[in-house]
């Protein structure tokens, strides 16, 4: 009986927070985006896909290409400097490993914005880095690395990073080590250990992570702008610039719902993956 | 038992009897833009109690404007522009000017622009200007005289740009000789052509401290607000600011008493107020932007009045433009902006 009623209690409340402050409002973006902004402020609602036609401009492909891009460039760096990480993370001991672990975790306690500030600090032309090459003389005149695709991709990276270690570090905690040995005891290479049976076997942490880099990375847009210069438009830019300065809410909303679907098109292609590397990693190798 | 249960009811209505009767103001107002003091002084001297809240942008204040339709804010601090896109919108009240004696001693460069004939619906509270920003260090400022030079092929990569449509567009428009305040498609056709040749000289769109990658040394020229200007030479006096001579473009954000206020006699109280010399005062040194009160201005340090950057002088506004409502020509712009930025 208590059970119940806690039960009721903890998901009903989660249920209605959801519905309150997500299902709720995003109603109201899907029905902006298909109402005439006209009709909107006068209080009449007035059936209209100008909204749609509106973003059906080169310039939204363009904007959608560039943020996915470099959402794109984002995870396979990510992923670069996160597979190595997790699995020297796996082979150190116990103590040394809880360490690791923390010290990527703690960052994460500050806000993303301030973190983004504290990188301006380092690659400033006057920062910190460019300080100390110029005293060590290894370089005459500062490096320019604030303000390049470079420093947003460094941002992304770093923001980013515990998304992925975390899925395969689990992954690789899973992994059963004699069949790496076995694999050895055959006379498998280095590479064909890592190629043919590690790789396929975390492979289900490695989508994880993928995606719970990709679908973040699409719609930060304040890192690109804060470390990048704000020179180009993400879809994150666009849907604000829509509302904010154009006032133009069926743009905007419209915009917003394309960029769902997409993502709920990546997610699917999450579970499509993911059940495959499943079956995969199960069905053992040919 | 009777006795004291009445005594119990009547404590437990007392402070609301007490508070209910007090005069209430309702203020909306920019994040860190009064002195807090001047509340308190307020409510001291005229007994009305200020319920105080604040806003980040012009857009998201007009946003509940529009929304509350009775029993809103008294006082709201729009922008130069917003001012004008309230009143087409029917969401501020005409002034009673009997009622604010103290208008007396605001700076008359600064009223009846274009943006509010006559200032029927609003009063100047502070004012800033954007100019070009220029690192001493790295560029003579004597060379800098026009919007043009931004285009110099001397300082590419090295220019900054707001991140701010209406202020590019304007800069641009006005280094052709045309309006900032343009809704001629054409003009804005031709502004955009011309920005597109400095976008690749540009190393930084910013607007929330643009005073930030000059100091940093990522930029050597650029658009600058007057404010950050003076704020930057608190710590370096590297930074110059320079008054093309085709004119600045100016701000003014306003006092205005939306039509949805609840006391609009305390409106007029509290705006009056505010255009009190030492209040006004008050509330410049606390902020560091420029006041729009001649009085209060005069009785600043000269180190602070004389700052160029803060009060350029009246030859320089009267050549300037105050931003005005472009209507919906704003999606023109817009348009165009995401063009530049997608490029």
């Amino acid at each position: 009986m208590n059970r119940g009623v806690f039960r009721f209690i903890s998901v009903g409340s989660t249920v209605s927070w959801i519905v309150l402050f997500v299902v709720i409002p995003y109603l109201f973006v899907v029905l902006f985006s298909t109402v005439s902004y006209e009709g909107l402020i006068s209080g009449v609602i007035d059936l209209s896909l100008d909204g749609f036609r509106e973003i059906c401009s080169s310039v939204f492909l363009e904007v959608c290409i560039s943020s996915f891009s470099l959402a794109l460039g984002a995870t396979v760096l990510t992923l670069l400097v996160a597979y190595p990480y997790a699995y020297i993370l796996t082979r150190l001991p116990e103590a040394v490993k809880r360490v690791m672990l923390l010290l990527m975790i703690i960052p994460f306690w500050t806000s993303s914005l301030v973190r983004t500030y504290a990188l301006i600090i380092l690659l400033k032309a006057n920062g910190i880095v460019n300080s100390v090459l110029l005293y060590a003389g290894l370089i005459d005149e500062p490096l320019s690395m604030l303000y390049t695709q470079w420093s947003v991709f460094a941002g992304l990276v770093y923001t980013l990073l515990p998304f992925m270690v975390l899925p395969i570090y689990s992954s690789l905690q899973k992994l059963d080590w004699r069949l790496v040995e076995a694999a050895r005891d055959l006379g498998a290479t280095p590479f064909s250990v890592f190629a043919r049976v590690v790789l396929p076997l975390t492979m289900p942490g490695l989508i994880a992570g993928s995606t719970m880099v990709f679908l973040p990375a699409l719609g930060l847009f304040y890192i690109p702008d804060l470390l990048g210069g704000a020179r180009s438009m993400l879809i994150g830019n666009y849907i604000k610039n829509q509302f904010l300065v154009a006032g133009n809410w069926s743009a905007g909303s419209a915009a917003s719902v394309v960029l769902t679907l997409l993502m709920c098109l990546c997610i699917y292609g999450y579970f499509l993956s993911a059940r495959k590397a499943r079956t995969e990693s199960m069905g053992g190798m040919p | 038992m009777m006795k004291r249960l009445a005594f119990l009811v009547a404590l437990v209505l007392l402070p609301a009897a007490l508070f209910g009767a007090a005069r209430q103001v309702y203020v909306f107002n920019w994040t860190e833009y009064i002195d807090p003091d001047v509340l308190k002084q307020f409510e001291a001297e005229t007994g009305i109690k200020v319920r105080y809240a604040t806003y980040e942008s012009n857009e998201a204040m007009f946003a509940k404007l529009k929304l509350v339709k009775k029993g809103g804010y008294d006082v709201a601090f729009p922008s130069t522009y917003y001012v004008e896109r309230m009143r087409k919108h029917g969401l501020v009240t005409r002034l009673d000017k009997s009622k604010l004696p103290n208008l007396r001693h605001l700076n008359p460069t600064l009223m009846d622009k274009a943006y509010d004939p006559g200032n029927a619906y609003s009063v100047p509270y502070m004012w800033g200007s954007s100019a070009i920003g220029v690192n001493r260090k790295a560029v003579d400022p004597k060379t800098i005289t026009s919007w043009n030079d931004l285009w110099n092929p001397r300082y590419k990569g090295k220019v900054l740009l707001m991140d701010d449509v209406r202020e590019v567009f304007a800069m641009a428009l006005r280094s052709m000789g045309y309006s900032g305040n343009t809704t001629d498609p054409v003009q804005i056709r031709l502004a955009y052509e011309k920005l597109l040749k400095l976008k690749p000289s540009v190393k930084v769109f910013n607007s929330d401290s643009p005073a930030q990658p000059f100091l940093n040394k990522e930029v050597i020229i650029g658009q600058i607000w007057g404010g950050a200007v003076y704020q930057a030479n608190q710590e370096s006096p590297d930074l110059v600011l320079v008054y093309p001579k085709e004119g600045a473009i100016f701000w003014v954000d306003n006092m205005v008493i939306p039509s949805s206020a609840r006391d609009v006699d305390a409106a007029h109280l509290f705006i009056d107020f505010m255009c009190r010399p030492d209040v006004a005062k008050k509330n410049c040194e606390f902020i560091g932007y420029a006041t729009a009160n001649l009085t209060a201005q005069n009785m600043l340090s000269p180190k602070t009045k004389n700052h160029k950057a803060v009060y350029p002088g009246d030859e320089t506004v009267k050549k300037g433009e105050f931003q005005a409502d472009v209507g919906d020509a704003i999606r023109i712009y817009e348009k165009y902006w995401e063009m530049l930025k997608t490029r």
